[in-house]
């Protein structure tokens, strides 16, 4: 009898703690750039991963766990993240990973979850997967290749009947990729090109090469060009002025997407043809309430309150692991690898299918001309129109307006 | 005799850990303050033994680092033998480097060692080899026996290279050597007068402690299995690589040693607890407060104690 009491309370013992497992929440972790150059967008991203975590939690968790978000300050340095990555594996015993923000601090970590055989969920990096080829990563990120960014810039330029096109790119190696993509397009359009200058990324003056684009009487003006050099350059624009033929102005100009500058330029914007991730007039489904309710996180936590460039995408790696575990019902990386690879995510940027190299199988970079934009008004961004989106064709809300001299106005 | 002894007990241990430990975390992070041990001591052959500050750390340790990639990438050269171009290419550097800028004392030596980093950038970002802006991803061979991963090796080397810059700092102080950057930082003028070859030792300094820093910088790639310029020449490294003497203390080879210990594993915990800005605020502080509390580091609290004790 006595024997019988101890068996039943082991029992019970053991029962409780099968029961504790079941409850023991499910952690995800990551590190994000919240210090350093990348530190900006950085914040605003991990508000995004934030409100979702709150959401899912609200809905009762996945698996009927909750979910628990580990996130360290990878100070946009990549030599901090294999450490911050080990210690989630090997210390915190994360159940998911999610990838740091941008290319730099996420390529270090490639090979450790090639290595271990993990699914890792990518954050806006562009071609990180080229080398490493893991048939487990899956970036959320609205292009794949470099061609894939300015399809919208070239199909705009062909309806203007472009026939000619003039390049100004940084002379780094991101720009130049992105410029080298779109000379292939511009090759493929039968474009001609009549200038094509790269300059060093220090370059502050920019008068004497708006001028020489001026001279070569360009129909498109592309321009590949970092955060700094894109405010200088629309500054130089509007002192200088391209020249009357010039149809459309813009493409790959780093930095427009960003809610302050975006700010400091107010109307010298208008009229420019550049490439986003979202605008607002994107009819996604869920898009709206969520920027509504990251508006008000953002003013708490003194993040850029707009948040279109990053926050929506971050919120969808969430939604897509939400959609992969429940549909699953498992966090085993494989079969989740599997469902992501067969399957097409719902999400508040769209839906997602994955090509086998874990990019988007259909790139959507969004083509946008910014028009009637006045000096200092930040809320103005908020309404569609601001930014007329030219491409993708099933998101289009308008046509592009010709040539950019009368845009401008 | 006791040195060799405790840097074989080191090293013996290291091995031991890496065949033993499983948890792999502390290896990544142990890697990171081996790393500043060694360019701690490198830089205070220069800086805290002949007195010349150099802020030209990351252009030593980059050089290394790229020197590493480039021959992995070319050549699939073996570990070892990257680790040893790296030194002597990052050797090479300093000698020009000191060649160059030895004339300049002081602030303005600090200068053009900031210069030496631009320039190394700006070379490497326009070398599209080498991965240019963008970066180049390597992908790791397999580890050699007895190591089950590739960062466990990398963890002994790195323990094996701190040995050897701790080895050469020792030698370098309590040799002739040593006297002689001593004297050039008390004053320059009175030891040349005293027969002191200033310009030799001044040369000798710059490239053994680039050198150094070169060699810490060469498993680097092989770290990351990924290398871009903007963090490699981070100046970062040279805040660390300062800073820790600072902290530490100067005059002793153990002083950097001791430093980066305490700010490296420091800026560890911090950036997996704290995390945030507070993580680059440890440094600041620290710093400040050595400076104005403890003047001589580490090593120089122990002293005053262990002489106040003894009276």
């Amino acid at each position: 009898m006595k024997a019988l009491r101890w068996f039943a309370g082991m029992a019970a013992v053991f029962a409780m703690a099968g029961a504790a497992v079941a409850q023991q929440p499910i952690k995800i972790g990551m590190s994000m750039p919240q210090t350093g150059g990348l530190g900006a967008g950085g914040k605003a991203a991990l508000v995004a991963i934030r409100m979702w975590v709150e959401d899912v939690n609200a809905r009762g968790g996945l698996l009927g766990r909750k979910v628990e978000l580990t996130a360290y300050d990878d100070q946009s340095n990549p030599a901090m993240t294999p450490s911050l990555y080990t210690k989630l594996l090997d210390v915190d015993k994360v159940d998911l990973l999610i990838a740091p923000y941008a290319t730099v601090p996420t390529a270090p970590i490639m090979p450790l979850v090639k290595q271990r055989d993990l699914l890792l969920m990518g954050n806006f990096s562009f071609q990180v997967n080229h080398t490493v080829k893991h048939d487990k990563w899956f970036n959320n990120a609205p292009w794949n290749n470099a061609a894939s960014w300015f399809e919208g810039f070239f199909q705009a330029g062909q309806k203007a009947g472009a026939k000619t096109i003039a390049f100004l790119a940084a002379d780094q190696e991101f720009a130049q990729n992105l410029a080298n993509g779109a000379k292939e397009l511009a090759k493929k359009g039968g474009l001609k090109t009549v200038y094509e200058q790269n300059y060093p990324p220090t370059t502050t003056d920019f008068s004497s090469l708006i001028r020489a684009v001026r001279a070569s009487k360009p129909d498109l003006v592309f321009v590949a060009s970092y955060p700094n050099d894109s405010v200088a350059i629309v500054r130089a624009v509007n002192e200088i002025g391209v020249g009357e033929g010039v149809k459309i102005f813009g493409g790959g100009m780093v930095g427009l997407q960003f809610t302050p500058i975006m700010e400091s330029l107010g109307s010298l914007l208008n009229g420019i043809v550049n490439y986003n991730s979202y605008v607002p007039g994107m009819n996604y489904p869920g898009i709206e309430d969520f920027l509504q309710r990251y508006a008000k996180k953002a003013a708490a936590e003194k993040v850029d309150p707009l948040g279109f460039y990053l926050p929506p995408f971050n919120y969808a790696i969430g939604q897509m692991i939400e959609q992969a575990v429940t549909a699953t019902k498992s966090l085993d990386h494989k079969v989740l690898a599997d469902y992501l690879h067969k399957n097409e995510m719902k999400t508040i940027v769209g839906p997602i299918r994955y090509g086998a190299d874990g990019e988007w199988a259909n790139p959507r970079v969004v083509m946008g001309q910014f028009r009637g934009i006045a000096d200092k008004n930040v809320e103005q961004f908020r309404q569609p129109g601001k930014q007329v989106i030219l491409y993708p064709e099933a998101y289009k809300t308008g046509d592009v307006v010709v040539p950019f001299e009368k845009a401008r106005k | 005799m006791k040195f060799w002894i405790s840097a074989a007990i080191v090293l013996a241990a290291a091995v031991a850990a890496a065949v033993t430990v499983k948890n792999e975390y502390f290896f990544f992070a142990g890697y990171t303050v081996l790393v500043f041990v060694t360019l701690a001591t490198a830089w205070n052959i220069l800086g805290g033994y002949a007195g010349y500050v150099n802020f030209g750390t990351p252009a030593f340790f980059g050089l290394g680092a790229y020197t590493a990639a480039v021959l992995f990438k070319a050549f699939a050269m073996p570990l070892v033998l990257q680790i040893l171009a790296a030194g002597v290419m990052s050797g090479l550097l300093g000698l020009a480097a000191g060649v160059l800028t030895l004339r300049l004392r002081g602030i303005f030596f600090a200068i053009a060692t900031i210069a030496l980093v631009v320039i190394m950038e700006t070379l490497f970002i326009n070398w599209r080899f080498a991965g240019g802006a963008t970066g180049l991803q390597l992908l790791r061979p397999p580890p050699m026996p007895p190591f089950e991963s590739y960062i466990k090796m990398l963890f002994v080397l790195a323990v094996a290279i701190a040995i050897v810059a701790v080895a050469v700092a020792r030698w370098i102080e309590q040799s002739w050597i040593g006297r002689g950057l001593r004297a050039i930082r008390d004053s320059e003028e009175a030891a040349e007068c005293t027969g002191v070859p200033t310009l030799r030792l001044k040369l000798f300094a710059c490239t053994v402690s680039g050198a150094l820093m070169g060699t810490a910088g060469a498993c680097m790639p092989m770290y990351l299995s990924f290398i871009e310029p903007a963090s490699t020449f981070n100046l970062n490294y040279a805040i660390g690589a300062l800073a820790s003497p600072m902290i530490g203390g100067t005059a002793h080879y153990l002083g950097p040693v001791i430093g980066a210990l305490i700010l490296s594993t420091l800026q560890q915990v911090v950036s997996v607890t704290i995390s945030s800005e507070m993580n680059v605020l440890v440094v600041g502080v620290l710093l400040v407060f050595f400076v104005v509390a403890a003047p001589e580091g580490v090593l120089g609290l122990f002293k005053k104690w262990f002489r106040t004790s003894s009276k």
